[in-house]
């Protein structure tokens, strides 16, 4: 494939290398581009008009801006798992190698079947999203096919993201978003104050506006002044510079969300570290320096290739050396955009005329082109661009005062290029996202921001402020009181002003809709949203079908929901709306700019929180026995519990779920398992007032639990429902150890100090988490008493001695432990706790110790059957936030005559907590003695009965028991208690119904002898 | 019973880990002599008590110097230390004190010295001290990446004492204190050291970073 030459490249003069030439391809062709170039300019260098084909009727587009504002260039970049779709070609910095193509446009970018005849036109009316919702429904399926494929909005790559992304949390002084000139003096004083001060820019050099400037500043081009500028600016310590870098959200607070470009503008395999940074920015103060907009003048075909912002053209020329045509037709209704006609005669190329809406301006720009011998149309406008792929020649009328009707004859100018300037306008979108309200200033013609609840102002254009003088003074003057207001400085500027040239500017005209000899619904399409195929006619049609407010017609036509959010288009599509409704635009108003300012990716946001640091895992001490054991996992919490612990079988492969499970169970009955509990939530409480404290949040009474004595307890949220439960020890005098359950232990800890701080402060108690300070190994079954023996030779663990809930202080395998005899199995138990550094050591300490009772390691599946044989519940399974004591048929646990009350008691005697059928706690034996009921059934009497059924409770825990010899489960049913006997029907989702007997919730030693074995 | 007792520093299986970003020259993937720009390092274990009390009461404050021999620190977000105690500002009635001396000796001297009310508790299980050493810039990078607090105006440490603060360190929790040659120090919870240490190395890989400690401490 032959090399396309840069037939648009300009010799010398611009910011970017021209000997630095760099390959790229664009659609599959070889291409060449130069160092500073971006893709767009490059694109524009390389003679290619059509960049894409517009979302709703295919039209052919080309690159119309030089940034953020850019609606047509959005192209798809690299290939496979590192492609990025959406991105702009006029923010993508060319690198070797780089591959791109549109994303828009099917069948291809150059024929498309769409744009024939305006097909699609006719099919898609404004608000036809909302038109084909409503009817008929049937057809919405066609319509979506075509509107996806047409739509064509990038491809997302398919693999796994192999670039890495993360989060940077910084704190400002100041900052200052953009780096033009406001921003570069605003960022250079508050540095010299001694504040902390960010800088931030989106393009991959500072300098703004300046960059593409011809303006003289302290007798240098500006293009070398910012040089000097940035090199003092690096020269202060407190001052961070950050270009590549969108400010994309300005939140509460003063926090800024900013996304840095680390390694997109190198090429992919030279990329190192993170490809992308999001900078979390807390600032004291903020100074916006965001710039502003040129506005686009809309006209009939104002989307041909080859109509371009004057601004635009004047950027690739002077900063790019790219001349984006040869003959030129500037359309403008201001000054400023008389300096695109110099820029393009002394890049060498032809100014066919100047065409002004205005009748009589006058001023310095003026004759700068009448002496240059340029044609000025005056009181003239380009009605209308003709070409298909780029643009052929304009048609040029004139107009009236008021700029609404064609006055005259029209006469075609042959033209390559219409270079197009509407007036400014500020980019207020940051301000915006504070909840600043926009205000309309007819001075500027356009929207300034408002007055803002955050501590930052604007400077220079975004605040309407254009003369460079102006914008250096306005930035000065920002950045010295923004370091003042956060304690830096005297708010006064230290620097001197830098002499610029320049000259007065005669008034602009407001033209926002250009006339045609037609009307606006009648004319040839005069696009005000390019990115959305939004049209001047549509909004005239959405306002004729009843649509007043903005925010109503944004969403009806899509006005601005690009991802270029209408940076262009919104001020004309509400100005067209404003005249559509015969009022001001100030009356109008405009709609509310959100965050992101441009698209920002996921992986960024994301950061480094992925995979395994998605969320933390916690790991107690024994945890890489576990691993070495072969343990399934199971998570509670953050937690990394063991489930169970498969073995091979003797016959091959590795048990299943339940036969390891039904083994762990076994040998806890029959001899002695250990299970990690280093999990549980443990909490040290100290102070005088502590056992009142804790009676109080229990239901049952702490204040005559003697040292050396263990209780169970039950807590209460306020309306009187179980919220966690455990088993609280009295340590020595006003000092107690409080047990948690595994996935409840912060939420404790946080409510024992909100009812201490808020309701209590007056009692004296301090709480102290030591979860992870001990490491628990529970051993359980009628051997477990000779196994600690064997380790342990000064506690008298004598049975009498060493009762039930009783906890004693001794040495177990050497280590200082304390050990309480409490059962979560109903078997004899032990829960040994040491310091968690000797976690692993006791733990290894009691598997050799039991090696002659063959003790087996259990994990929470086989504690979770264990437990339920014995009916205790598990606070979250067996309760949902909905259970009282009574419900759980756990009377017994509540107090009912302490001093005090306790925190839920009052509920209790709600009379929704006294009524008859509540779902109370029972065991159901199921008939069938294998049939394992689901747990989370529904819970029916009669089974006949038609849909929807009457559901009278559920199952709550449901497991086969290899002690029992048969499945049984835990549920909550209406009136269960009383229902002892009966038998109920779980229909479950796969038309069978499974039938149950109500019986206790006890299965297993009801009399609970077994903990007291000898 | 065995008189061999181990033990497990909560960071050692992840000692000798590192991360080192790959880097090329001349479009190769090379691996010279690995650089680290951040050492992450175990220390010692020691003693850990978690100290809560009225610092407006005289007695408790004259009692804590007694024992100690440093001030007991008031100003929020301060330590005090000595060759032998740092005693770390938690909260306004919650100090971290972290000894080289006995656990159990201390424990008892504080209670003697002390009075009214008051809470000892011994955490030594449940935390270990990190050192973190490298370059400013690498340093500064890691904890703007791991906390949300503002590091920027602490300053530098000196011999006596120094900036601390018990904050959100990435998903997990960590007290952060700076000391005098530069480095920091974290203190971090037992059960989220592994998920700590996989950050740090995360984290820390584009300056090349390493996990160290020392065995059988």
């Amino acid at each position: 494939m032959t090399q396309i030459q840069q037939i648009n490249r300009l010799a010398g003069g611009a910011r970017v290398d021209s000997d630095g030439v760099i390959n790229f391809t664009y659609n599959g062709r070889p291409m060449q581009g130069v160092s500073g170039d971006t893709l767009a300019s490059a694109l524009l260098a390389n003679g290619v008009d059509v960049v894409g084909r517009s979302f709703k009727y295919g039209r052919a587009r080309g690159i119309v801006g030089h940034g953020a504002e850019e609606p047509n260039a959005i192209m798809q970049i690299g290939s496979g798992a590192s492609s990025v779709p959406n991105l702009k070609a006029t923010q993508v910095e060319l690198y070797e190698g780089l591959e791109s193509a549109p994303v828009n446009g099917w069948p291809s970018v150059d024929f498309d079947l769409m744009s024939i005849a305006g097909f699609f036109s006719r099919l898609m009316p404004p608000g036809f999203y909302y038109k084909t919702f409503m009817y008929p429904a049937k057809l919405w399926m066609t319509y979506e096919h075509f509107i996806r494929r047409a739509a064509g909005l990038g491809r997302s790559p398919v693999g796994d993201d192999p670039d890495s992304y993360d989060k940077l949390n910084q704190h400002a002084d100041v900052l200052v978003i953009g780096a033009g000139p406001a921003g570069l003096m605003a960022a250079r004083e508050a540095a010299r104050a001694g504040a902390r001060v960010m800088i931030v820019d989106e393009q991959s050099e500072f300098g703004g506006s300046l960059l593409a400037s011809t303006q003289t500043i302290e007798n240098r081009s500006a293009s070398a002044w910012v040089d000097l500028m940035v090199a003092e600016l690096k020269t202060f310590a407190n001052l961070q510079m950050l270009p590549r870098s969108t400010a994309f959200g300005y939140y509460d607070h003063n926090f800024i969300g900013i996304l840095e470009r680390r390694s997109d503008h190198l090429s992919l395999s030279a990329a190192t570290g993170s490809r992308q940074r999001l900078h979390r920015v807390r600032a004291k103060r903020v100074v916006l320096a965001t710039g502003a907009f040129e506005r686009p003048l809309v006209f009939a075909h104002n989307d041909i290739p080859g109509v371009m912002q004057a601004s635009s053209v004047s950027t690739y020329v002077n900063r790019y050396g790219v001349a984006p045509g040869s003959r030129m037709v500037l359309f403008t209704c201001n000054d400023s955009a008389y300096q695109t006609a110099l820029d393009w005669h002394g890049a060498g190329r032809t100014v066919v005329a100047i065409v002004d809406s205005r009748a009589e301006p006058n001023g310095a720009m003026l004759a700068a082109v009448e002496a240059l011998g340029m044609e000025v149309m005056l009181g003239c406008a380009v009605i209308e661009a003709q070409g298909g792929k780029r643009v052929k020649r304009a048609l040029v009328a004139p107009i009236n005062a008021q700029g609404t009707e064609v006055v005259g004859s029209v006469q075609r100018i042959a033209c390559d290029l219409i270079a197009c300037s509407g007036g400014w306008s500020p980019a207020i979108h940051l301000s915006s996202h504070t909840g600043a309200k926009p205000q309309w200033d007819e001075a500027i013609v356009g929207f300034k921001p408002g007055t803002s609840t955050q501590q930052e102002c604007s400077a220079g254009a975004c605040a309407g402020t254009y003369r460079l003088s102006e914008c250096f003074a306005e930035g000065a003057q920002a950045g010295a009181q923004a370091a003042h207001k956060s304690g830096f400085g005297s708010g006064v500027g230290l620097f001197p002003q830098p002499p610029v040239e320049e000259h007065d500017e005669y008034p602009q005209q407001a033209l926002f809709l250009v006339p045609h000899t037609q009307r606006s619904t009648r004319a040839p399409s005069q696009f005000v949203d390019m990115q959305l195929d939004v049209t001047a006619g549509s909004i005239e049609i959405a306002v004729r079908e009843g649509f007043e407010s903005i925010e109503h017609i944004k969403r009806y036509t899509a006005l601005g929901f690009g991802t270029d959010q209408g940076k262009l288009g919104n001020i004309n599509g509400m100005a067209i709306l404003a005249k559509a409704l015969g009022q001001s635009m100030a009356e109008t108003g405009t709609t509310i700019f959100r965050p992101a300012y441009t698209p920002t990716t996921f992986g960024a946001i994301a950061g480094r929180d992925i995979g395994e640091l998605f969320d933390p895992q916690r790991h107690t001490a024994m945890h890489r026995w576990h691993l070495a054991r072969g343990a399934e996992f199971e998570d509670v919490g953050q937690w990394k519990r063991p489930w169970y612990y498969p073995r091979s079988r003797a016959s091959g492969g590795v048990e299943s779920l339940r036969e390891a499970v039904d083994r762990e169970c076994l040998a806890v009955r029959n001899s002695v398992g250990i299970l990690d509990a280093s999990t549980l939530g443990k909490i040290d409480i100290q102070g005088p007032d502590t056992a009142e404290f804790i009676t109080r949040m229990y239901t049952n009474s702490y204040l005559k639990l003697a040292p050396g004595k263990c209780r169970y307890g039950v807590m209460l949220k306020e309306d009187g429902m179980i919220f966690d439960d455990g088993v609280c020890a009295c340590l020595g005098d006003n000092h107690y150890l409080m047990y948690t359950t595994t996935g409840g232990a912060a939420g404790v800890l946080a409510w024992l100090e909100l009812w201490q701080q808020t309701e209590w402060p007056d009692m004296q108690v301090y709480f102290t988490s030591v979860t992870d300070h001990w490491s628990t190994a529970t051993i359980s079954g009628p051997n477990a008493r000779r196994v600690l023996a064997k380790v342990c030779d000064d506690i008298d663990l004598d049975r009498q001695a060493f009762g039930f809930m009783d906890w004693r202080d001794g040495t177990v395998a050497g280590v200082a432990a304390r050990v309480f005899r409490i059962s979560f199995t109903g078997e004899l138990s032990y829960e040994i706790n040491v310091p968690a550094h000797y976690g692993r050591h006791l733990w290894e300490a009691l598997i050799a110790a039991g090696e002659a009772f063959d003790i087996t390691p259990y994990g929470t599946e086989s504690m979770h059957v264990l437990r339920a044989e014995k009916g205790f519940i598990i606070v979250g399974q067996d309760t949902d936030g909905s259970m009282t004591p009574a419900d759980m048929n756990m009377d017994w646990v509540v107090a009912k005559n302490k001093t005090f009350s306790f925190i839920g008691k009052r509920s209790l005697q709600r009379s929704d907590a006294l009524r008859d059928q509540r779902k109370q706690f029972v065991g159901l034996k199921p008939l069938n003695p294998n049939d394992v009921l689901p747990e989370g059934a529904q819970v029916v009497f009669d089974p006949q009965q038609p849909i929807p059924m009457s559901m009278q409770g559920h199952v709550t825990s449901s497991y086969y028991s290899a002690n029992l010899g048969h499945a049984f489960a835990l549920a909550v049913i209406k009136g269960g208690i009383n229902r002892m006997g009966q038998v109920v029907h779980c229909p479950l989702a796969d038309g069978r119904i499974l039938a149950a007997e109500i019986v206790s919730s006890v299965f297993y030693d009801p009399e609970g002898a077994r903990q007291h074995v000898e | 019973m065995s008189n061999n007792i181990s033990m497990e520093t909560p960071l050692m299986h992840a000692y000798g880990n590192f991360s080192h970003h790959e880097y090329s020259a001349g479009g190769e993937i090379a691996f010279g002599e690995l650089l680290f720009d951040l050492v992450v390092k175990e220390m010692p274990l020691c003693s850990h008590l978690n100290i809560r009390g009225d610092a407006g009461d005289d007695a408790f404050c004259a009692g804590i110097l007694q024992v100690l021999g440093i001030a007991l620190p008031t100003q929020p977000g301060h330590y005090h230390t000595s060759r032998t105690h740092s005693l770390y500002w938690l909260g306004p009635d919650d100090w971290l004190l972290v000894s080289r001396a006995d656990s159990i000796d201390l424990q008892a001297q504080l209670r003697a010295a002390l009075s009214g009310h008051l809470s000892i508790v011994d955490v030594a299980g449940g935390q270990t001290i990190i050192n973190l050493r490298g370059s400013a810039v690498a340093l500064n990078t890691l904890l703007k990446k791991s906390s949300l607090y503002d590091f920027g105006g602490w300053g530098t440490a000196v011999e006596g004492g120094g900036r601390c603060v018990q904050t959100t360190f990435a998903k997990a929790s960590a007290v952060v204190a700076n000391r005098p040659d530069g480095s920091y120090e974290l203190v971090v919870r037992r059960t989220f050291a592994d998920y700590i240490a996989r950050w740090l190395l995360d984290a820390g890989s584009e300056f090349g970073c390493r996990i160290e400690g020392e065995l059988g401490a």
